[in-house]
Formats: C-alpha cells, structure tokens, sequence
C-alpha cells in the first residue's frame, strides 16, 4: 500500500513536471507572434497603411500643383545645332533636358530625367531614338514615348519655338501625344 | 456575418491597397492630378472599410472565446 502510495507520488511529481514543460513553453514567444490572428492584425496594419500614404499625394494633387507657370527660355541658336545632333540644357530652373534637332530635321525636346530611374537619356543619332544606358531603354525621339527596355511613362516634353534662329523653351507637357 | 468574409474582406481591401498606392504614385509622377484624388479617395476609404471590418472580426473572434469559456 505504502509502496503504491509512493509511486503514485512519484507519478504525479512526473506528471506535474511535464505540466511545467508545457507551461515553460519554449516556443511561446513564436506562438504568440506568429499565429492566425497576428496575421491578420499585420494584414489589417499593412492595409492601413497603404490606404492612407495614398492621402498625402491626393491632397497635394488637389491643392493645385498643376497651375504651373513657365517662362521663356532661350536655348541655344539653331545654326549651332546641325542636323543630327543634340545638346543639354535646363528647364524649368534645374530640371535637366535634352534639346534635339533630328536627322529628319524636326525639333523636339524633352526632360532627359529616365522615367525609369532618373538617369539622362541621350540622343543616338544612328537609330534615330533617345536611350537610356542604365537599362538599355529605349525612347521615341518623335513624341518621347517609351519603346523598349523598363520605362512606363513618356518622357516630360518641352514645347519649344523657333525666332529669328532661336530656340526657345516655353512650356512643359508631362502626359502627352 | 461569418469570420470567413471579415478574412476576405480584409484580403481584397488589402489587395486594393496595393494597387491604388501603385496607381496613386504613377498618376502623380505622370502629372495626371485630375484622377490623383480619386485613386486616393478610393484607398482611404478601402482604409477604413479595413478597419471596421477588422472591429467587428474583433468582436466575433474575442466575444465568442469569452462566451465559451
Ligand atoms: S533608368 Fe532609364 S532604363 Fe532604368
């Protein structure tokens, strides 16, 4: 009897450690942190947060910035611009821009920023196209549009008018053609 | 309402999401500020159609456990 007493302790000492096992759960900080509710949780966060960075560019746009007012620029004289070459300037203010005067002898300029990632596009005269070397993209030299490689959006064109030999920059068109 | 379609409404509103910053920002680069409020318009309120859905999942999901227990 006595002995049956004693084991049934000693079972139940067993027992009751094990029960400390599950409670002392290793685990329990992942258990936590990775279950179906915080899942959800973080996907209703990421929502949130998504939904709302939106507001900033919505109030901006709202607010106005499309009444932009540009001035007359002069470029450069178009009888240092032979046919097939190109040159930089800046337009409006720093923005960097590309002035070309095709081999078919048409003029157009646009903003040289990549709409991929920013990097200057130039003229190649060979092909007749504008191209960015960072990702081998390829721009329409006729209306800026993007042709091949990764740029989505035209190139911001620059309107431009011809005096007395001058070119001048007066405008800018960024979705176009 | 089952806990099955709080799940999905949040999903689908998650998904909206992603792809109205992706419009928002492409639209705004573009210059195209005519439809900028309106791709932001729809993500807000996708925003806060997350929320309460994800509120009364809350309910559901933590007033049941203490009903049962
Ligand atoms: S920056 Fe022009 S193609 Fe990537």
């Amino acid at each position: 009897m006595s002995k049956c007493k004693k084991e049934n302790a000693r079972f139940r000492k067993e027992s009751d450690k094990e029960m400390i096992n599950l409670v002392d759960n290793l685990n329990q900080d992942d258990d936590m942190r990775f279950n179906r509710r915080a899942f959800l949780k973080t996907a209703v966060g990421a929502s949130v947060a998504l939904g709302v960075s939106t507001v900033p560019f919505g109030v901006r746009a709202m607010m106005g910035l499309e009444d932009e007012d540009y001035e007359r620029v002069e470029i450069t004289k178009l009888s240092d611009l032979p046919k097939g070459e190109s040159m930089t300037f800046k337009y409006p203010d720093d923005d960097d821009a590309i002035l070309v005067h095709t081999v078919n002898g048409d003029l157009v300029a646009y903003n040289s920023a990549c709409t991929h990632l920013s990097c200057p596009v130039f003229y190649q005269k060979e092909d007749d196209v504008l191209l960015c070397p960072c990702h081998s993209g390829y721009f329409d030299v006729k209306n800026g549009h993007p042709i091949e490689g990764p740029p989505q959006r035209e190139l911001p064109l620059i309107e431009i008018k011809v005096e007395n030999d001058t070119v001048y920059a007066v405008g800018r068109k960024y979705r176009h053609g | 309402m089952g806990k099955k379609a709080y799940w999905i409404i949040i999903f689908t509103t998650l998904i909206l999401n992603v792809v109205m910053l992706q419009l928002t920002t492409r639209a705004y680069l573009g210059r195209e500020f005519e439809i900028v409020p309106i791709y932001s318009g729809v993500a807000f309120v996708s925003a806060i159609v997350t929320i309460i859905t994800f509120l009364q999942w809350r309910k559901a999901e933590y007033g049941d456990k203490k009903s049962s227990s």
